[in-house]
């Protein structure tokens, strides 16, 4: 029996301590209420995606003790300000309006599916708030009260892995499969552009419902469709079944390769690593990348949640989000959203996964994808991976190119 | 072909959590919307004995069975005993019940609250291994027949064939049999109903545990796996028909069979929706379920 | 005192305080009691088709549901960037495809109609009506028992939801409708946060409920609540039974098309979550908290469990344990208060109105 919790528990309490008697131990009044900053912390910790928001949830925590331990924002103290949307959307929405405008936050990190994000765009929105959306997710959007900080689109996951499955791997004639709702339909029609664009074949676009456990029928048609290799675009818990099931009726990720969008750490440990073992995914950060700033992150959060956790991809958007909007607030001076905002674009700030900056057109992120090719063990050797960020393209499933940008400082140019 | 044989595997489960609650429906006519949730402590079990008694698959089998059977027992007394007759109440109370044990998962039956975590509880996604004989795939006449599939098949004949042989050749199973058909008479004549009623609560859970277990050998196991489970099962349960076990039987294998044609041709999401509708138009047009026992 | 005058004087004392709060509450507390206001219309719906009809409908989401997107379509169209054509549809369609609602992606012409607000608001108070029609004449012509009932409702509002998260060109899927205007009628606008949508809610909570109080008390009432009690020897007095139940089954639905109206004017959304099994369970547990049989009883059981949940939710204590709380409510209440908190209160006002013992009316 681990205690993490009351560790982490400790962990925050003693930094939290430590820093409001810091000033008291060096001679200044001790900190009221309107010293601080109220931070709204919005991830599930009950409810179907609990399972992931939970590590997000305390990762927040861990980036915003690290902020208040160097000072904090504007020389005042973060409040982390905690709501439990329980993964319903109608729950989020009532959350985000409490903390936008009873508990008056500036901002709110939260946020796990696109659902979710979608039920609390109008309060933040319309009420002058901003949320900093950690997922990789199908794009389309170009909210001006929204900072996609490590949020990953289509284009930053497929353009680097369609064309090395086909150089690399040699493989022509692609399945691609998935959940059906917006991510992974957004995902397809990208993934068939550029298909187009190189020379490849899809030969399947299918898709099961949202949380669907019975995948032998779609492993049957995958293998009745003559593909050489797999994009999935399988979220959740459908994910265990179908890699299970693709071992079940005897597929080999040597002879029928997959490369999936949304299989992190998390998910290889749910379904067991020897399922996933061979497989690849296309993500821009993964706990083995090699930087300085991973090893410390890794090392930091192992001590904050328990030796056993694993840091996976959002978690380490969290991370960057959070420390980001504190460098956006402390450069322009205010922590209101239009001028966080304002400040943002085109800062960079040394993620674990590298040097991430914002477009400050459209207010994504800069990021260096990767591949990862899933070990015995539940981590990812990286095989190949870019030298430079690539540029965020919400709109590319509609033709947005670097030069021919949709999302404009005014909105979605359609 | 090999749609065929997906389809008995999907109707396998189907029976199985079907047979529980066929068993609980036809003979105390209650609607146990916990019952979901007796699958996934089932996979729970599982989980639970992998981890820290080394036990596999196939030892968690009966240990399931008796745990959820006990649960069954004790909802049973505490909530469907006083709520006899009440059965919209019942169902409503199965469900608050059904609420709280997905809870106690999540917060490790009441440790999590004072930091303690039990490796297996929780919110995280767990998963079962699998012994390796039962990873492989036959091949047999041209189809890929994947052995745990078949090992499920398998399981399912086998508590068919019990279940049969309980309900018709025994002493308790004539008594069930005259409780689920004039139960006022049957405990004139001297039979303890309340007894047979508990007896079958814990039996009809009891395999729904053993339906968790096998259940978690390709599947998340997750606090809220249970949900869907009741609802199919209940489907399969009203289109079959409550008198006759071969009812259950056939009904199962005909809606995992439609649900895996369906799948095959076009879209899953169809498929369900196509089932739903099925059974709509089988509760309005033949209430008495597609096989109407021969005993009434 | 009478018991109509004590009812009467509840009814006044209800709408008198829920009137009277704004004055008292912050923009967001407004909008939030305003939300349980929209519960609480929707939870009169269920006593009236339970309480009084014996009609367990676990499907209920699926006609609030539909409430809430029929008016949602109308707002979405009423934004400016909405137009000639939503934005999720220009996402979803086919490249070459006409930038116009008869033909950008497949049913998209079923929009048409709602580029007008008043075709939002008739549709979502009249298709529920219709759906419950058509499917009450089946179920109830052909007797179909309580039970079963409540499973097809049940079964429906998942078909309902799996249509709707399968249809996302037309429908917007998974992520819902969330790109609305506020409402806007005649010139007056209509802000979530303020007063006006405040007292639209609690003026047509008013509205259903008098309406309700209306049907009960006639004679339809009357032989309403006998059917609950026994059916048969209703059809044997000579009601047709079927007819009165399916008015009063149309009749809570498209009060339930009225809440989701209005949940999507007050939460600027609407969601295929709305249609869950989940949420048209807990409906049915506000009504039975506060009084199936009770209609001010099922308003007051959905203020109370909603107010209960928001604050035990947002305390950090309460989280992980409310779950577990709102099961033991549902578990509770249907063993130990079938009457609800109504029951329990008439049993105190009848207490108060006994005579004294009969040793004092002796001596």
């Amino acid at each position: 029996m681990k205690n993490p919790d009351r560790r982490q528990f400790m962990k925050v309490l003693g930094v939290a301590a430590g820093g409001l008697a810091a000033p008291t131990i060096l001679g200044s009044r001790a900190l009221r209420a309107e010293e601080t900053i109220p931070v709204g912390i919005l991830y599930s910790l009950t409810g179907t995606t609990a399972i992931v928001e939970k590590s997000m949830n305390q990762c927040a925590l861990m980036a915003i003790a690290e902020i208040n331990a160097k000072g904090g924002v504007l020389g005042k103290q973060l409040r982390p300000v905690i709501e439990d949307p329980a993964s319903e959307p109608r729950t989020y929405s009532e959350k985000a309006r409490k903390l936008t405008i009873e508990d008056k936050v500036p901002v709110i990190f939260g946020c796990y599916t696109t659902a979710s994000r979608k039920a609390v765009l109008p309060v933040v929105e319309r009420r002058s708030g901003l949320l900093v959306w950690p997922t990789w997710y199908e794009g389309e959007e170009c909210s001006k009260s929204v900072l996609y900080a490590g949020s990953a689109v289509p284009n930053q996951q497929l353009e680097n892995s369609i064309p090395w499955l086909k150089n690399k791997l040699g493989k022509n004639k692609l399945f691609i499969v998935g959940s059906d709702y917006a991510f992974p339909r957004g995902m397809a029609k990208t993934s068939k552009t550029l298909c187009a664009k190189i020379g490849m074949e899809v030969v399947g676009d299918e898709y099961l419902p949202l949380g669907h456990t019975e995948w032998a029928s779609m492993v049957s048609k995958i293998g009745s469709s003559g593909a050489d290799v797999i994009f999935s675009n399988v979220v959740g818990d459908s994910i265990v079944a179908f890699y299970r099931e693709l071992r079940n009726q005897g597929y080999d990720f040597e002879k029928l390769p997959l490369c999936a969008s949304t299989t992190t750490e998390v998910e290889v440990r749910a379904m067991g690593p020897e399922y996933a073992k061979g497989s690849y995914v296309s993500l821009p950060y993964f706990q083995t990348v090699d930087t300085p700033q991973n090893k410390a992150f890794v090392k930091a959060f192992k001590e904050f949640a328990g030796p056993d956790s694993v840091t996976h991809a959002a978690m380490e958007a969290v991370y960057t989000g959070v420390h980001m909007w504190a460098m956006a607030a402390a450069k322009a001076g205010d922590v209101s959203s239009k001028a966080v905002v304002g400040a943002v674009g085109g800062m960079s700030f040394d993620a674990p996964q590298g040097k991430v900056t914002i477009d400050s057109q459209n207010l994504h992120s800069f990021l260096t994808p990767r591949i990862g090719k899933a070990r015995a063990d539940g981590m990812f050797d990286i095989v190949d991976q870019y030298s430079e960020p690539l540029v965020p393209l919400p709109y590319s499933s509609v033709g947005e190119t670097a030069d021919k940008r949709v999302c404009k400082v005014s909105g979605a140019a359609l | 072909m090999e749609t065929f044989v997906i389809g008995l595997s999907i109707a396998s489960i189907l029976f199985i959590v079907a047979l529980g609650l066929a068993i609980v429906y036809g003979t105390m006519k209650v609607i146990n919307l916990a019952h979901g949730e007796m699958v996934m402590i089932g996979a729970y079990v599982t989980v639970l004995a992998s981890k820290h008694l080394g036990l596999g698959i196939y030892s968690c089998l009966p240990l399931a069975f008796l745990v959820a059977a006990l649960f069954g027992l004790a909802i049973e007394r505490l909530v469907v005993r006083p709520l006899y007759g009440r059965l919209l109440d019942t169902l409503l109370a199965t469900w608050g019940i059904a609420l709280i044990l997905q809870q106690l998962i999540r917060i490790h039956f009441g440790f999590g609250l004072f930091g303690i975590h039990i490796d297996g509880l929780g919110s995280d996604l767990q998963n079962v291994p699998v012994p390796p004989e039962l990873q492989q795939t036959l091949h047999i006449l041209g189809t890929n027949i994947p052995v745990y599939r078949a090992f499920v098949f398998g399981v399912a004949v086998v508590l068919g064939l019990v279940s049969w042989w309980l309900i018709y050749k025994t002493r308790f199973g004539s008594q069930l049999r005259a409780v689920s058909a004039a139960r006022d008479i049957t405990a004139a004549c001297g039979v303890n109903d309340k007894r047979i009623n508990a007896l079958a609560f814990a039996y009809g859970s009891g395999l729904a545990g053993v339906a968790g277990v096998l259940v978690s050998g390709f599947m998340t196991v997750s606090p809220d796996m249970g949900a869907p489970y009741v609802i199919d099962a209940f489907m399969v349960v009203v289109a079959g028909g409550v008198g006759h076990l071969l009812g259950t039987v056939l009904s199962a294998g005909i809606l995992g069979e439609v649900q895996s044609f369906v799948a095959t041709w076009s879209n899953d999401v169809y498929g369900r929706t196509v089932l739903f509708a099925f059974v709509i138009l089988i509760l309005l047009f033949k209430p008495q379920g597609l096989f109407v026992s021969r005993n009434r | 005192m009478k018991e109509r005058t004590i009812t009467l004087a509840a009814y006044f004392l209800f709408f008198a305080v829920v009137f009277a709060l704004p004055f008292a509450l912050n923009s967001f507390w407004t909008n939030r009691i305003a939300v349980y206001l929209v519960y609480a219309i929707c939870a009169v719906g269920i006593s009236l088709s339970w309480g009084y009809a014996g009609i367990l409908s676990l499907g209920q989401g699926l006609f609030f549901g539909i409430g809430a997107y029929m008016i949602s379509m109308s707002l979405t169209l009423a934004m400016p960037d909405n137009n000639p054509v939503p934005q999720f549809m220009l996402l979803n369609m086919e490249p070459n495809a006409p930038r116009d609602l008869c033909c950008a992606t497949p049913g998209s012409f079923l929009w048409q109609p709602f580029q007008y607000l008043s075709i939002g608001v008739l549709a979502g108070i009249l298709v529920p009506c219709v759906i419950a029609a058509v499917l009450g004449y089946v179920m109830f012509k052909r007797r179909t028992s309580g039970v079963y009932v409540s499973i097809i409702t049940l079964a429906l509002a998942l078909i309902g939801q799996m249509l709707i998260i399968n249809n996302q060109p037309l429908t917007g899927g998974f992520n819902g409708l969330a790109d609305l205007a506020p409402l806007s009628v005649g010139g007056i606008e209509f802000d979530p946060y303020g007063k006006s949508v405040y007292y639209l809610v609690a003026a047509a909570l008013l509205v259903v409920v008098l309406l309700s109080r209306l049907i009960v008390s006639t004679r339809m009432g009357h032989v309403l609540k006998a059917v609950r009690e026994d059916d048969a020897r209703v059809r044997y007095l000579g009601y047709n039974v079927e007819n009165y139940k399916l008015f009063i089954y149309c009749f809570s639905a498209a009060i339930a098309g009225i809440a989701g109206l209005l949940f999507a004017v007050t939460s600027e959304f609407a969601s295929p979550s709305l249609m869950s099994t989940s949420f048209s369970i807990s409906m049915v547990i506000w009504a039975a908290l506060g009084g199936r049989s009770s209609l001010l009883g099922a308003c007051i059981g959905a203020l109370i469990v909603n107010f209960i949940g928001s604050v035990a939710s947002e305390n950090v204590m309460l989280q992980p344990v409310w779950p577990i709380v709102l099961g033991l409510m549902f578990v509770l209440v249907v063993l130990v208060m079938p009457e609800g908190i109504a029951g329990i209160a008439k049993g105190w006002i009848a207490k108060l109105r006994q005579p004294r013992s009969l040793k004092e009316v002796v001596q």
